[in-house]
């Protein structure tokens, strides 16, 4: 059977126009799917393979105290290995300049699972920094200058050489999001450090490792003991929060990449009516020499069959390129080592390609199997296919399909299908008005008139032209100019002196001195507030039980502990919304203000009372107004305010922000110096990181966002090609009857650049109002319409629409009018 | 070219048209009475050779020149129709006006339909009509510009006989009230006959002129 000739199938197929499109719209479709399937997997493959590395255990304690030594004995008597350690924020200072980093101090056993790797100039080590000594990170090490083995680093009251690079520790996890770099230090060091007052934020964790029996004993054994905020880690709930993550950003990439595949599936549409048009001639010579309607389908079949075989392979090679560019945008969010890129992508990509190729393609190609033999001698009898609306909806349910199977949630799988529904829709719409407007123009004679009512004279190939044209252009517009509004209007939003410098853990008896000499300097603050850490244990009187809430939320609201703070005045940025601030004669009253989403977590009102658990104190009061808060004004704000009262007796320590503006920008160390134990915190390299963050995350969606490109451009250059046979034979009755190429070449221009211009109204105006959507809904930020979005889009949609127009009869005007009308 | 090699598709062709005359371009297919007729309406250009047009010539001339001469000047029916699928009947006659930057082209367009007996029709588009029809709109098409030279590439090889034989008496009807030059290229040697002279054309070459 010649049609198992596979090398002959892909040469015609290179000779095709229309197939050729069609390789190529697969192929984008397919390397824009799996260069982020491609990442994917190797993100979670990562994961899995680090498996109990993760937890550097096999289970892990977390909590805000120190362990109680029984549970060590405990441990001990279980013959489980174990290990304690404990993190938290602090700034350290070397070299003279302060940075805010993650401390980390661990026991000499750790960890317990998978590999610690540290580089020191004796080499590579896997233990534990000796006491005075400590690892940092190799960022940790570039910011501050440090040379290792011989720069001191000051932590709280003590001083300790930087004496290795840690290269690697297994329960870092993903550092997604951990901004500040990491300090290890010795268990023994912290202590002495003085870093660990009673209401700084520490973390605590045991590390436990053994048998399966022991662990089973020991979790038994600790459960009914674990205080409340404490949890709990094994191997099937190890870092939930950054599976979540990961999965997150598969599925946003996964939907922009499907944003190109919807593309190339209208662009395979196209490219096949192009196809098919010019094989319904030797259908019928076929079908006259005695092949049946089937025969001549399956003949069809095969070559489109070999040819998307083609192109998925192709598409997955160009895929493994594009995973390549992701790894090294957002790669070192999910640490250094990712395993090579496996077969499974693959297998996805060629199932995607060869779905669209059904959903897009084959409802088309039917047509080829029903052509009447006698369209040899009659070469106007068509062949009947299906209905368009049929073939359409064929097309949406199987794209519908394929954003289900990828982003695996029904729900954002239904409403994208209805945004790009909507859009397509609107811009089909939108071109249906354009040519009833359009009609008129029929009865003119001028060149451009006569381009304008060729736009009129195919109403269905205009429709589709504006919809490809309008929804590529709408989707680059999207993220490219409505992103950069976006993060403008993001930074716009910030104030101006907005304070840039946390201090924080200010011990009671060093307030009035650091009070003074903030004052003194004339530093803007936002006030020194006296807080403690809390655990609500009951509301009006009933313990806190956190089963009986349904959020997560409010779950862990109910179980964690949080800063609690007091204050006489309300800060500026606050709104009562029900009940009283305390300066209305009631000064000496105890009471609490909640804030408003807070308290509706909790399911608490005005009038209810709230028992807290300050360090085995407890404290009882009534709410006595709900408050809004600007989070975004960067003032220092908390969700409960105790009145003065009832402070009275809580070990406290003081907070405050500071604006430091490039001047007073020694004054960070100079507090240091004098006040160890207070930490300060530069806001600004975090600041700085969120937006790298954003900027990052930003460039991966756009690369492949450049497949959207292609696939668009694919869209274009098939929409002009579908009519490209009429065009040649009207270009060469037209110059027959005396048309100058100048007359065709204007109506040519006229003819697409209306469409162009139609298309860029219509999709600046989606990107407009869609931009707005995103900046308001997900963002909270005041949204706005960017003249850019209009102008880009009117502008560029015109001018490169009509250019394409304009290089795809080109050509036709080259060719001598007696050789197109006599081809056919 | 074929393997390479020079095909001649035309060769020793040397013949003059005077205005007003009917000359028929008579031979069997394959015989170059196509390309004959495309190389002097100035549809083509001969690789070697002269061709003159309305006493310019072709060869000189670009072909936006070429264009420019033919609108108004030059009419066509061809052996395919070549109407426009997309226009109306009325629209595809009204079309060598417009390009030609005449008034009224429509009133005109809907004159001529309606002489060729499609008044009725005006509004159809190609594919709405008989082969016949298409034929007659073609005609109308080919005289709107009440052209000096018509050229006519097999008008009646299409058609069956009863319709083949209206299409030439309109033709030639329209002809003999604006008084152009024709050129006819057939193969149907009674057609030939209606013209003033026949050139006969076997393998490429000019075999005689009656």
């Amino acid at each position: 059977m010649n049609h198992l000739f596979v090398p002959g199938q892909l040469r015609a197929a290179v000779r095709d126009p229309g197939l050729r499109l069609l390789f190529l719209a697969v192929l984008v479709a397919v390397a824009a799917l799996t260069s982020v399937a491609f990442f994917a997997d190797r993100v979670e493959r990562a994961l899995e393979r680090q498996g109990a590395a993760l937890l550097a255990a096999d289970l892990v304690v977390e909590q805000g105290e120190p362990f109680d030594p029984a549970w060590l004995a405990q441990a001990r008597t279980l013959g489980l290995a174990h290990a304690r350690s404990v993190m938290f924020p602090s700034v350290v200072l070397a070299n003279d300049q302060p940075l805010l980093v993650q401390i980390k101090a661990v026991e000499p056993a750790y960890p317990l699972r998978g590999r610690l790797r540290v580089d020191t100039p004796r080499g590579e080590t896997g233990s534990v920094p000796a006491d005075g000594e400590a690892w940092v990170e190799g960022r940790l090490r570039d910011r501050l200058g440090l040379v290792v083995g011989d720069t001191r680093v000051q932590v709280g009251d003590t001083d300790v050489l930087a004496a290795g690079i840690l290269v690697d520790e297994p329960d870092r996890g993903g550092n997604l999001f951990q901004l500040a770099p990491r300090l290890m230090l010795n268990y023994a060091d912290v202590e002495r450090s003085g870093l660990l007052g009673p209401a700084s934020r520490v973390r605590h964790r045991l590390l436990l490792a053994g048998e399966a029996g022991e662990l089973a004993a020991m979790r038994d054994w600790l459960e009914p003991r674990l205080p409340p905020g404490s949890e709990l880690a094994d191997l099937a709930n190890a870092r939930p929060e950054l599976r979540t993550a990961i999965e997150r950003a598969r599925r946003f990439l996964s939907l922009a990449a499907l944003c190109a595949s919807l593309l190339a599936g209208v662009a395979i549409l196209l490219a096949t009516r192009r196809y098919v048009d010019r094989a319904l001639d030797g259908a019928a010579v076929l079908r006259t020499l005695g092949m049946s309607g089937a025969g001549v389908l399956r003949w069809h079949l095969w070559r489109l069959g070999w040819l998307a075989l083609a192109a998925c392979v192709a598409g997955a090679l160009a895929g493994l390129f594009g995973q390549q560019a992701l790894v090294v945008l957002l790669g070192n969010w999910f640490g250094e080592a990712l395993p090579p890129p496996g077969v499974r992508p693959a297998l996805v990509g060629l199932v995607f390609g060869v779905s669209m190729v059904i959903g897009f393609s084959v409802p088309t190609l039917l047509r080829v199997g029903r052509v009447p033999p006698l369209r040899v001698l009659r070469r106007e009898l068509d062949a009947p296919g299906l209905a368009g609306w049929l073939v359409w909806l064929v097309a949406a349910a199987v794209f519908f399909g394929l954003i289900y199977w990828q982003v695996r949630d029904h729900r954002l799988a239904v409403g994208m299908a209805l945004a790009l529904a909507a859009a397509i829709v609107t811009l089909m719409l939108a071109g249906r008005l354009l040519l009833r407007l359009l009609m008129p123009l029929r009865r003119t004679g001028g060149s451009a008139a006569l381009g304008l009512a060729a736009l009129a004279r195919y109403p269905q190939l205009t429709q589709l032209q504006l919809a490809g044209f309008g929804l590529g252009i709408t989707l680059l517009l999207l993220l490219t100019v409505v992103r950069i509004d976006i993060i403008d209007t993001w930074q716009a939003s910030l104030p101006a002196q907005a304070p840039n410098h946390f201090l924080i853990n200010i011990q009671p008896e060093e307030l009035p001195v650091l009070q003074a000499l903030v004052e003194q300097r004339g530093i803007p603050h936002s006030g020194f507030h006296p807080t403690t850490r809390a655990r609500l244990v009951a509301i009006s009187g009933r313990p806190v039980d956190p089963e009986s809430y349904a959020s997560m939320r409010a779950r862990r609201m109910a179980t964690r502990e949080y800063s609690l703070s007091f204050n006489a005045v309300m800060q500026s940025d606050n709104r009562i919304l029900a009940g009283q601030w305390w300066d209305d004669g009631r000064e000496g009253a105890a009471g609490f203000s909640v804030e408003e989403g807070i308290a509706e977590s909790l399911g608490v009102k005005v009038g209810d009372a709230l028992t807290f658990d300050v360090a085995g104190q407890v404290v009882s009061a009534p709410i006595t107004s709900l408050r809004s808060v600007a989070w975004d004004s960067f003032n220092v704000n908390f969700f409960v305010v105790g009145s003065p009262a009832v402070a009275e007796g809580l070990p406290v320590a003081y907070l405050s922000s500071l604006y430091l503006d490039d001047e007073s920008d020694g004054f960070a160390v100079e507090l240091i110096r004098r006040f160890p134990a207070v930490s300060v915190l530069d806001l600004r390299p975090i600041l700085q990181q969120v937006r790298e963050i954003m900027e990052r995350g930003a460039l991966a969606v756009e690369l492949v966002f450049l497949f959207t490109l292609v696939a668009a451009a694919l869209v274009t250059v098939a929409a002009a090609q579908v009519s490209r046979d009429e065009r040649a034979r009207e270009v060469a009755v037209m110059r027959t009857l005396g048309a100058s190429r100048r007359h065709l070449v204007r109506a040519v221009l006229a003819e697409f650049g209306l469409l162009g211009l139609i298309g860029g109204v219509l999709a600046a105006m989606l990107a407009s109002v869609s931009g707005y959507l995103v900046a308001v809904e997900l963002f909270n930020l005041p949204g706005r319409f960017g003249l850019t979005t209009w102008l880009l889009g009117i502008g560029a949609g015109t001018v490169v629409v009509a250019l394409v127009g304009w290089l795809a009869t080109r050509r036709l005007l080259a060719v001598p009018p007696m050789r197109v009308l006599n081809s056919g | 070219m074929a393997d390479g090699h020079t095909l001649d598709i035309l060769a020793a062709i040397d013949m003059q048209v005077n205005a007003g005359e009917a000359v028929a371009i008579l031979g069997p297919s394959g015989s170059g009475k196509s390309t004959l007729l495309g190389l002097l309406a100035g549809l083509d250009e001969p690789s070697t050779g002269r061709v003159t047009l309305l006493e310019r010539d072709l060869g000189a001339m670009s072909e936006d020149d070429r264009a420019a001469l033919r609108a108004g000047r030059v009419g066509f029916v061809f052996q395919s129709f070549q109407l426009l699928p997309g226009m109306t009947a009325l629209e595809n006659v009204a079309l060598p006006l417009q390009i030609g930057g005449r008034d009224a082209a429509r009133e005109q367009a809907a004159g001529l339909l309606a002489e060729v007996g499609l008044g009725e029709r005006l509004d159809h588009l190609p594919r709405q009509l008989s082969g016949g029809e298409q034929q007659r709109v073609a005609v109308a098409r080919a005289f709107a510009g009440e052209p000096e030279v018509l050229f006519a590439d097999e008008p009646t090889g299409n058609l069956d006989a009863d319709s083949g034989r209206r299409i030439m008496d309109l033709m030639f009807g329209l002809r003999d009230r604006i008084g152009c030059t024709l050129l006819l290229v057939t193969h149907d040697q009674q057609l030939a006959a209606r013209c003033d002279r026949v050139i006969r054309l076997d393998g490429g070459r000019m075999q005689s002129a009656a």
